[in-house]
């Protein structure tokens, strides 16, 4: 079975650095590549808006490349891709040709939506749109597309390694005893499941503060590089814990751990039911604050590949609920089973030594990547 | 012989022995076993010797309450067997 399983993990791990590269070739939309203060980039941009009132289907993608080095990046790749000079902007690429520099509608702009015409016919008389390399047949499931499934496979693996984190556990399984005693199962079930959710928000806010700093310093090179390194080090750190074969709890922060079972004991005791959820609700976002640093950086590391995916802000969103609530699998396979059995269930340490080799080695590959490709990890 | 175990509510991997050794307490029937809890039977925890570490402890004692063997963590069944049957006559 565990083998099993971590041919599963490290097959899904493969499938989703895979198709990183067949995502940085697929050349369907308009991309438009730009600097800040750019007279013809300027002059293009405005034809390119009235273009796309022309046709309302246009996807134009804009990059702004000054202010941007993964922007730039992807230029310099795209450049190598099309073997083209990419020294200068505004650069334009419709289908699988380019259109270098800006003159006027009349000539460049005529050239640009002369190429987009015949792509988009070129397109129309293709029976399937997808390109064959972005397409897997999955038995039973039949044709995948890779390219909307290699992010959330990304999100789930993280996120999985990071629920696995022992130290965010404790206080979950020694509420789970306190309810356990309670007669009341309506109460019961209340006050664990507001604690469940109240840690499930603090770490949504958490990884969003996470997001918003990202995208706010997307342009600075420094921030990546740094979570790069953060990513590398994360990565050996979960080896190391991998080979090391460490089973159990560790007894640590004893009077820490007294305070707040004693504070839960108080809460969970409260006649007053509304007084009670308050409590535990105050409980969860302390408890919560004080353990995001067990995380060991990977909020940050998936919020940053999840920044350079330049995806609407709804979609992030949608990201970060994915990812809180497969964190909380574990949380809430323990505090179900627990409810429905009236028996407090561990999970067997042979789970999160998978999840740390899995996990080892793909935050080394997302580090090695931030670090020197990170064009790779852009998904958008 | 006698075992010790020694574990904390709050301890995933305490959880995870319950069962394991509720199946051997039943196959072995001859078998004593004392449980501690780590948070509340202070006592017990300061006499064998467990305030730091790693939980769940388990100590295998002799006749006499001499200790045999002390195993921590996550142990599989048929190792707390192995042990077992090694020293059942001490």
């Amino acid at each position: 079975m565990l083998k099993k399983l971590l041919v599963c993990l490290i097959g899904l791990m493969f499938l989703t650095m895979a198709v990183v590269p067949v995502l940085a070739q697929n050349h369907d939309w308009v991309e438009f590549f730009w600097a800040e203060g750019c007279p013809h980039c300027a002059k293009e941009k405005v034809f390119l808006t009235e273009l796309k009132t022309k046709y309302p289907d246009l996807v134009i993608k804009s990059y702004e490349i000054s202010q941007n080095l993964v922007n730039a990046l992807l230029l310099q790749q795209r450049g190598r891709d099309l073997n083209a000079d990419v020294s200068g902007v505004p650069f334009t690429i419709i289908g699988d040709e380019y259109v270098s520099g800006f003159r006027d509608n009349e000539t460049t702009g005529k050239q640009i939506e002369t190429r987009y015409i015949q792509v988009m016919s070129e397109n129309a008389q293709v029976e399937t749109p997808q390109p064959a390399g972005q397409l897997l047949n999955v038995p039973l499931l039949g044709a995948v597309n890779l390219a909307s499934l290699s992010l959330p496979v990304l999100t789930f693996l993280i996120a999985l390694m990071d629920g696995f984190n022992p130290c965010a556990m404790w206080t979950l399984l020694f509420l789970i005893s306190l309810l356990l005693g309670m007669k009341d199962r309506k109460r019961m079930w209340l006050l664990g499941t507001v604690f469940i959710a109240t840690s499930a928000l603090v770490y949504f806010l958490f990884l969003a503060a996470w997001l918003n700093l990202f995208i706010f310093l997307g342009m600075v090179a420094w921030v990546r590089v740094g979570i790069g390194l953060v990513a590398s080090a994360a990565g050996g750190m979960y080896l190391r814990d991998y080979y090391r074969d460490q089973s159990g709890c560790k007894v640590v922060g004893d009077e820490k751990r007294q305070k707040i079972f004693g504070k839960l004991r108080d809460i969970t005791a409260k006649k007053q039911l509304l007084v009670a959820l308050g409590g535990i609700m105050l409980l969860a976002v302390a408890v919560n604050l004080v353990e995001l640093i067990c995380s060991a950086g990977l909020p940050a590391v998936y919020t940053q590949v999840l920044s350079l995916s330049n995806l609407p802000r709804w979609q992030y969103d949608l990201y970060l609920i994915f990812y809180v609530l497969v964190f909380m699998l574990d949380d809430l396979f323990i505090f179900f089973t627990a409810m429905l059995t009236l028996k407090a269930v561990g999970i067997q340490s042979k789970y999160a030594k998978v999840s740390r080799l899995v996990g080892g080695i793909l935050m080394i590959m997302i580090g090695v990547l931030l670090l020197f490709k990170p064009s790779w990890l852009m998904f958008g | 012989m006698k075992v010790i175990k020694i574990g904390a509510v709050w301890c995933n991997g305490c959880l995870v022995m319950r069962p394991r050794w509720q199946a051997i307490e039943k196959e072995l029937p001859w078998l004593k076993t004392e449980y501690y809890d780590f948070d509340q039977d202070k006592t017990a925890i300061e006499r064998n010797k467990v305030e730091s570490g790693t939980l769940p402890v388990f100590i295998f004692l002799d006749k006499t309450g001499q200790e045999i063997r002390r195993l921590n963590g996550e142990v599989e069944k048929d190792k707390l067997m192995a042990v077992i049957n090694e020293h059942r006559d001490k």
